[in-house]
């Protein structure tokens, strides 16, 4: 049984997805003090949380997205899933801050300091982001599937 | 759900060796102390901060008057554009000047040295003693306006 040829925007989509989260926690690895200090200024989480975030965050990004890139379907579904979690997680956190009128960057794909302040755009790419992990899970899960239903019972 | 918690392990893991193995320079420990962070005391004394950017559209308000916290020595060698000197110091013997020159409701945007220092804090603290009402803390400060490339200023007041 031959396998359906996966459409072009699946590629797209995963080459979206991955490849922004594996820009996004570059800098974030680069520099793990800078970083905290973003999560700092979101002031959404315990101080003691903060620095096990920074530390763990950078590399949940980084596993995620490669796994989104290269993995198989089962990983890359649970790659997507966990980004899609995420991106729900950041989505209300940039939107907390915005009904609370803090003004500061949002530390997605800059740990400087000289980058723009949160707004409006950033829950749009992140509503958009969203969006296109659901299709790369979807697309995951379905292979899933349908390798389970090709194995021999 | 399982390959979700294998990829978290796999993350985590990796996270806190790589951290471990960082040099001590650069090693985040497991928890800091953010209540002695100087951001975290203008929070707790109702001071807003703001941010590069947000000192960059401030420089360009002339309605906003920067205060320089640093020792006056310091404010000669460099200081933001347009900013005036008040040391914490001197507080008491120029606020005088200040209160006769500005309005209470003027916006004040303060800084100092950066984050490890507390003078511009101090002061905004004292500012406030003295009736301003709209006080702005930048906790980034000269240094990092310096090393964003930021214009520097050097010698007396505008």
């Amino acid at each position: 049984m031959t396998r359906p040829v996966r459409p072009f925007y699946i590629w797209v989509a995963r080459l979206a997805v991955g490849g922004l989260f594996l820009a996004a926690c570059l800098s974030k690895i680069h520099d793990p003090q800078a970083f905290a200090l973003v999560v700092y200024r979101y002031r959404l989480l315990p101080d003691i949380l903060i620095n096990i975030m920074a530390i763990l965050l950078p590399w949940m990004e980084c596993v995620t997205a490669l796994a989104v890139l290269f993995a198989t379907a089962r990983w890359r579904a649970a790659g997507s899933f966990l980004i899609g979690g995420m991106l729900l997680v950041f989505t209300l956190a940039i939107s907390l801050n915005l009904i609370r009128g803090i003004e500061i960057s949002c530390g997605c794909f800059s740990t400087r300091a000289d980058v723009a302040v949160s707004d409006g755009w950033n829950l749009f790419r992140n509503v958009a982001l969203i969006w296109l992990s659901t299709v790369v899970f979807l697309d995951a899960f379905r292979r899933m599937q349908a390798q389970a239903e090709e194995r021999p019972s | 759900m399982a390959s979700c918690a294998i990829l978290l392990l796999i993350a985590g893991g990796t996270g806190l060796v790589v951290n471990a193995l960082r040099p001590a320079s650069s090693r985040l420990p497991w928890a800091n102390d953010w209540s002695r962070h100087i951001e975290a005391k203008a929070f707790q004394a109702g001071i807003p901060v703001t941010f590069l950017m947000g000192v960059r559209e401030s420089l360009l308000d002339e309605d906003i008057v920067v205060l320089d916290a640093r020792p006056y020595e310091k404010f000669m060698e460099g200081h933001l554009p347009g900013a005036w000197s008040l040391p914490i110091g001197e507080v008491g013997e120029r606020i005088g000047d200040y209160v006769h020159l500005l309005a209470a409701e003027t916006p004040l945007l303060l800084y100092c040295d950066g984050a490890d220092c507390s003078d511009s804090l101090e002061l905004a603290i004292e500012l406030r003693g003295y009736g301003f009402s709209d006080v702005t803390l930048y906790p980034g400060g000269y240094e990092e306006w310096q090393a964003y490339g930021g214009d520097i200023v050097s010698g007396g007041m505008p």
